[in-house]
């Protein structure tokens, strides 16, 4: 946590894409905040949200999955290293996840090698080791990753294409270094998946239920610990470039490697739901909530599946869902603690207050345009 | 010594019933003492033993030969100390020198102390002390070294407490203050312990190298102590939950107990139970480093019984009111399951700690960060003993390129398996269609043969008359 206290030195010139999405913009500001003196030049398709205020932040409307005009870009900036953040919205379709994620990396590679960039972060995903069949417990990096047929989400697929291209390219030409940062459940003010989520539940007074036996640990981050991630990689991998051609041991190593990055706090899924509704003010006592088998709650899902398929809709309650909140889903960071020196800045209890607060704060602006 | 509602009580709980008798029937200490070879006064030493000790003296029974002797001195020393401290009846100015010069006092031959009041229980245990010196000048030297160590620092320690106005009038502050009290009341026993073991070669010497793991060992068992006897201790006048904690939740430390502040009583409990389980992973650390069974038995039973006493004081209003205890039968089932191995006694934590997770209050003001803290157990464990191997890896396709390949492949197979039945079908008819054809030319008769076949069947699933019938008739005419 050290880290934090005083000014850090110049990373040189950043560029980060997805710098106005949710993650890239807590990024841009944890390195204005900790490299005063960097220069952090933005790339995004709309810049107009989430700018930061800092003299020292540009910000260049482009579109990675356009190659030319990307390379353009680059030559320009001239970057010493780049985030690479961008991803479009889970609920997008297949085809735009494999042009964002899969050719749009690839461009950004391309264009960085070119560039002569020396250090190259790409945002992948936890989810990346997923399989269907397995449960996740306390996973790390030397599990495989599942990709095509056997990987239910497409998306999950395109995020593993595309770290596995970023790492593949290292040390191409030699003088090209990168890594991958893999965050889980990312959490905090501007999320727009999880604590939405699960706050648009409190207010559908769907608290009263909960599937499963509630043992099933979960991981869930806050946002500026995996900015923090980034940063600590960022730094290793100058530093690797500084030590140039010597290449560091291999239990050292962090080119070419890939990192999960957690809040090291998993916790049982309800009890993680439980809190973000305390927050959020739920009152309801632990007392009045029904507990579901998972197995009662899988058969009820399927059904209702079927009957609101006939009317044409998606139930609250589905078996995916079931199969979700009952899995055991959360990763060992041993790696990235050992490797980066990564700790978490934020505690999660923290974490939440601060995103469910932003959500609130958010509503009530909402409720005053309206009462206006 | 049976009474009627304790017989009701195992009527009902047959299972904790059998755990009784199982630890009863079929334990067998590790090390059993030789009691023939004991000289009278060590004897005596062990008398004190089971008099001081309620808990620990089975244990300590049992140690391997070689630490026997010295744990049960140890454990003595320790105790006549504390009996030295917690005797009100002693003025200050004569307690304090006692206690700063203790580790002396156990190198004089023939020190007695018979000046505690009449009602302190362990008072025997110093008018005969001199027992206790004599054996403990007997023992080897580097062991000697230790517990002369640890007895000076906890002698110096509780003796500023005692000095310490503030800390007798208020009780205890911080929760610094706490978890120094803490370190030298138990922290203290857990370093001696460990270098006793390490020395005696019955432990990792690495152990000594992480101390936080040897002083969570004690911090554990003590602040469990502490939240199990707030009762106890209040009706003696001694507080130990530090101001720090209960004052975020009521403004007197006696309005803990008073009826109408349950809830806020319940959320007290809960963050000095949440302070005692963030070392609980340590206590499981530790014990990975133990390597001879009656040190392990010795180290884990304390501490299992301590992560059940934490699970019955979580959310149970009861400790404000009484002193609250795991039953006998669950004693026992904990003792049969901590004198095995490190995996069963990591069970037990687990299972305990779920316990405690499933009774966490979501309006709790450290909610979270109890959950938390049993995730962090059930993730120690997990990289201890992992419940699943990792899985095979299948070789996904690393692009976009070759999974669409794959998907290709697949396909072409499927196309290649359909072409392959269809050239074997079309092979088989033209070959029949052929022999057939060969067959007619050369003049079989197929109108025959076809007949001939119905009435078979016909035969195979009708009526046997028939059967017969058809066949005769159809062989006469083909005579004709």
């Amino acid at each position: 946590m050290s880290s934090t206290e005083a000014p850090a030195p110049s990373l040189g010139k950043v560029l980060i894409t997805g710098g106005c999405g949710f993650l890239g913009s807590h990024i841009v500001s944890l390195v204005v905040k900790r490299h005063p003196q960097t220069q952090i030049h933005v790339l995004d398709l709309r810049t107009s949200n989430n700018r930061h205020s800092s003299p020292t932040v540009s910000y260049h409307d482009g579109d990675i999955t356009d190659a030319a005009a990307l390379s353009a870009i680059l030559l320009k900036i001239k970057p010493d290293s780049v985030i690479h953040t961008a991803s479009p919205h889970f609920n997008l379709g297949k085809e735009l996840h494999y042009q964002v994620n899969v050719e749009g990396t690839k461009n950004m590679v391309k264009a960085a090698q070119d560039a002569g960039v020396k250090a190259f972060i790409y945002t992948s995903s936890a989810s990346v080791i997923y399989d269907p069949d397995v449960e996740l417990n306390n996973a790390d990096e030397t599990w495989p990753m599942v990709a095509g047929d056997r990987q239910p989400e497409y998306y999950t697929s395109t995020k593993v294409w595309a770290e596995t291209a970023v790492l593949s390219a290292n040390r191409t030409p030699a003088t090209f270094l990168t890594c991958a940062i893999r965050p889980a459940g990312i959490i905090g003010e501007g999320d727009v998946q999880i604590l939405p989520k699960m706050v648009t539940a409190l207010r559908k007074k769907q608290t009263k239920f909960q599937v499963g036996d509630n043992n099933n640990l979960f991981d869930f981050t806050y946002v500026e610990n995996i900015a923090h991630g980034h940063l600590l990689a960022l730094q290793a991998l100058i530093h690797t470039h500084k030590i140039l051609p010597t290449i560091p041991l291999d239990s050292e190593r962090v080119d070419g490697e890939a990192f999960f990055i957690t809040n090291g706090q998993p916790t049982y899924f309800w009890d993680f739901a439980r809190y973000v509704w305390h927050e959020a003010g739920d009152t309801l006592p632990l007392s009045s909530v029904w507990h579901l088998s998972a197995d009662f709650a899988h058969v009820i899902g399927a059904v209702l599946e079927w009957v609101f398929w006939v009317m044409g809709k998606t139930p609250n309650l589905t078996r995916q869902q079931v199969k979700y909140s009952t899995m055991k889903k959360y990763y060992s960071i041993d790696k990235a603690k050992r490797r980066l020196g990564y700790s978490p800045l934020v505690d999660l209890d923290e974490g939440v207050r601060r995103g469910v607060r932003f959500i609130l704060e958010r509503e009530a602006e909402e409720q005053q345009k309206k009462g206006q | 010594m049976v009474s009627p509602l304790s017989l009701l009580y195992y009527t009902v709980h047959p299972q904790e019933l059998r755990s009784i008798i199982q630890w009863k029937v079929w334990h067998n200490p590790v090390h059993e003492r030789n009691e023939r070879e004991e000289p009278e006064s060590l004897k005596r030493c062990f008398f004190f033993l089971d008099m001081t000790s309620r808990s620990f003296s089975a244990v300590i029974k049992e140690l391997h030969p070689e630490l026997l002797v010295p744990v049960c001195l140890f454990y003595l020393i320790l105790r006549g100390l504390d009996t030295i401290e917690d005797d009100m009846t002693i003025p200050l100015e004569k307690k304090e020198p006692i206690l700063r010069d203790f580790d002396n006092i156990i190198e004089k031959d023939g020190w007695t102390f018979n000046d505690n009041g009449p009602n302190e229980k362990d008072r025997q245990l110093l008018v005969e002390f001199n027992v206790v010196v004599e054996h403990f000048k007997k023992i080897k030297p580097a062991y000697q070294v230790i517990i002369k160590d640890i007895t000076k620092r906890m002698g110096n320690g509780m003796a500023d407490y005692c000095n310490n106005a503030e800390f007798n009038v208020n009780g205890v502050d911080t929760v610094a203050d706490y978890e120094l009290y803490c370190h030298y009341v138990a922290g203290l026993v857990g370093e001696g312990c460990t270098r006793l073991f390490v020395e005696a070669g019955l432990a990792n010497p690495a152990l000594l190298k992480r101390p936080e793991l040897m002083e969570s060992m004690g911090q554990f068992l003590q602040q469990v102590n502490i939240i199990r006897d707030i009762k106890e201790d209040l009706d003696d006048k001694r507080r130990f939950w530090p101001k720090e904690i209960w004052s975020k939740h009521v403004t007197n430390f006696e309005d803990l107990f008073k009826p109408e502040n349950k809830q806020l009583a319940l959320d007290c409990s809960s963050e000095m139970i949440l302070t005692a389980l963030t070392r609980a992973d340590d206590c499981l650390y530790y014990l990975a480093g133990l390597k001879e069974q009656s040190v392990f038995n010795f180290c884990a039973i304390p501490q299992s019984m301590a992560v059940a006493t934490l699970d019955v004081c979580f959310q149970n209003h009861d400790i404000f009111k009484k002193n609250v205890k795991i039953t006998k039968g669950a004693a026992c089932q904990l003792m049969v399951e901590s004198t095995q191995n490190l995996r069963l006694v990591c069970d037990v934590f687990k299972k305990y700690v779920r316990s405690i997770h499933q009774k966490n209050n979501p309006h709790d003001p450290n909610f979270l960060k109890i959950s938390i803290a049993c995730g962090k157990v059930e993730q120690f464990i997990e990289s201890i003993f992992p419940s699943q191997e990792k899985p095979k890896d299948l070789k996904s396709p690393a692009t976009a390129e070759a999974a669409e390949k794959v998907k290709l492949e697949k396909q072409e197979s499927r196309w290649d398996m359909i072409y392959m039945g269809l050239a074997v079908a079309i092979t088989l008819l033209i070959i029949t269609g052929s022999m057939l054809f060969v067959a007619w030319m050369a003049g079989a008769r197929f109108d025959i043969a076809f007949t001939q076949a119905k009435s078979e069947l016909g035969a195979l699933f009708g009526s046997v008359q028939g059967g017969i019938e058809d066949v005769s008739d159809a062989s006469g005419h083909s005579e004709l």
